[in-house]
């Protein structure tokens, strides 16, 4: 049977909204992601001692900080749903790919604001250089987009298995370490290191990673989800 | 008679390896053979590794057609682990490269950093896998995971060490071998070595699929009795 877009937008919009009102009534992901990030903040600025930390080294403590926050915010859409039995209501009710697109687009908007603040609380307290700002959001959006795809994808691998609070992190992170790579390029130009022209690369090289992760992410969330 | 075959070709394979006149352009010339098994390891555990995604896909594609794919299932769990013994085996000799021509054991060249990340990688889909007790399910997830491996495994394998940034500072040989350094007997051994490898893999590839096949029908038998006696006490 066709499905057209309104039936479409209608069952990815249905999926964003419980989404956010759940989080609205708990708060769990919010408040989990974002005390973990500004707590991993603090230890960062109080581990230097107040020493004035390069380019280079600010930007892999920031996403060190982000994988992190990911990790233990964004696997709540897919775990909470077995943990509290409603994840076959939510089958019988949307098609895979809305149900994918509607907590994907959830994930990215709730870890765009958490990675946001926890960038700006990072430049403030750790006290970054920022030589390119416009580098800076694109890295940061493409960066936080990428991470979002990724772990959303991998938390539907784990909502059914036994051990997956422990087991997203292990799963999760060998697959964002390329992408933490490209993202550190990126991010050590915009606050203060290495040349200009391979600090673009990365972040289009982060674009087009985040892209693919986007792309592919709905047909093996769908393979998964009916099984 | 394919498998005395098989062995006398890698036995010669070896020899000439370790007879095989000094490469030019290393600091250990008489040492730098390490990578007659080093490259023929990561040329495999490359090929295994995109084998696994592909038979994934079959899998989860005959599975959405409600075919039965166990067998692609089979040979995508066998082509990891085949990947991954060879994934650990260029990681040894490349630490024993790195340790005979760079002086040290480990220096994080970005070749061998993507390795490593590699073999992280692998090590996630293992400890998916060992984390559903469902067969089926379990199939399925490890499948979708092995698919989308594909992803970082490209970026870290063909991208991430050649990036200017990173490439300017790598001591991996690779413009070496790529600006005809290895001579024409150099290159015959290192091939030699690969097919050698690659011959020897392909029945331990058979005999995985063999095993995981034989585990399925014991399960199945094992299940099966265990639900007869269930029905069996009940009634």
């Amino acid at each position: 049977m066709a499905i057209s877009n309104s039936n479409w937008r209608a069952e990815v919009g249905a999926v964003f909204e419980k989404e956010w009102l759940v989080e609205r009534r708990a708060r769990t992901g919010w408040i989990t992601a974002g005390l973990f990030g500004f707590v991993a903040v603090v230890a960062v600025a109080l581990a230097g001692f107040g020493i004035k930390l390069t380019g280079s080294l600010s930007a892999g403590l920031l996403w060190v900080v982000w994988l992190f926050a990911a990790t233990v915010a964004l696997p709540r859409a897919f775990v909470a749903e077995e943990e509290l039995g409603t994840a076959n209501l939510l089958r019988l009710s949307a098609r895979a790919h809305s149900v994918y697109w509607g907590k994907a687009l959830f994930n990215l908007v709730q870890m765009s604001a958490i990675g946001l603040l926890i960038a700006v609380a990072y430049i403030g307290l750790v006290g970054a250089e920022m030589r390119d700002p416009a580098l800076f959001l694109i890295s940061v959006l493409g960066g936080l987009a990428a991470l979002t795809g990724t772990v959303t994808f991998c938390s539907v691998l784990v909502a059914q298995a036994a051990f997956r609070g422990a087991l997203v992190g292990a799963i999760a992170l060998p697959m964002l370490l390329p992408l933490a790579a490209l993202g550190v390029s990126s991010l050590r130009v915009a606050l203060g290191n290495g040349f200009p022209e391979a600090g673009w690369q990365a972040a289009v090289g982060l674009v087009g990673y985040a892209t693919l992760t986007f792309a592919s992410g709905p047909y093996l969330f769908a393979a998964v989800w009916k099984s | 008679m394919i498998r005395i075959l098989v062995a006398v070709w890698v036995l010669v394979a070896m020899a000439a390896a370790f007879l095989a006149p000094d490469a030019k352009g290393f600091q250990s010339p008489a040492l730098a053979r390490i990578v007659f098994f080093h490259l023929p390891c990561a040329f495999l555990a490359t090929g295994y590794l995109f084998a696994g995604s592909f038979y994934a896909v079959k899998f989860l594609k005959g599975r959405s057609a409600e075919r039965d794919e166990t067998e692609s299932a089979r040979k995508s769990v066998a082509a990891n682990e085949l990947g991954y013994l060879f994934a650990v085996l260029t990681m040894v000799t490349g630490i024993l490269f790195s340790y005979v021509q760079w002086g040290t054991w480990w220096q994080w060249d970005p070749r061998q950093t993507s390795f490593l990340m590699l073999l992280l990688l692998y090590s996630a889909y293992f400890a998916l896998r060992s984390a559903h007790g469902d067969p089926d399910r379990r199939e399925v997830v490890a499948s979708a995971y092995a698919v989308a491996l594909v992803l970082p495994a490209v970026f870290l394998i063909f991208v991430f060490p050649r990036l200017p940034q990173i490439a300017n500072v790598s001591f991996h040989p690779t413009q070496t071998i790529q600006q005809g350094q290895f001579d024409r007997n150099y290159w015959t051994v290192l091939l030699a070595n690969f097919f050698g490898l690659l011959m020897l893999s392909v029945p331990l590839f058979r005999l995985r699929i063999r095993a995981e096949a034989l585990a399925h029908r014991r399960f199945g038998e094992a299940t099966g009795a265990a639900a007869r006696a269930t029905i069996t006490r009940k009634s």
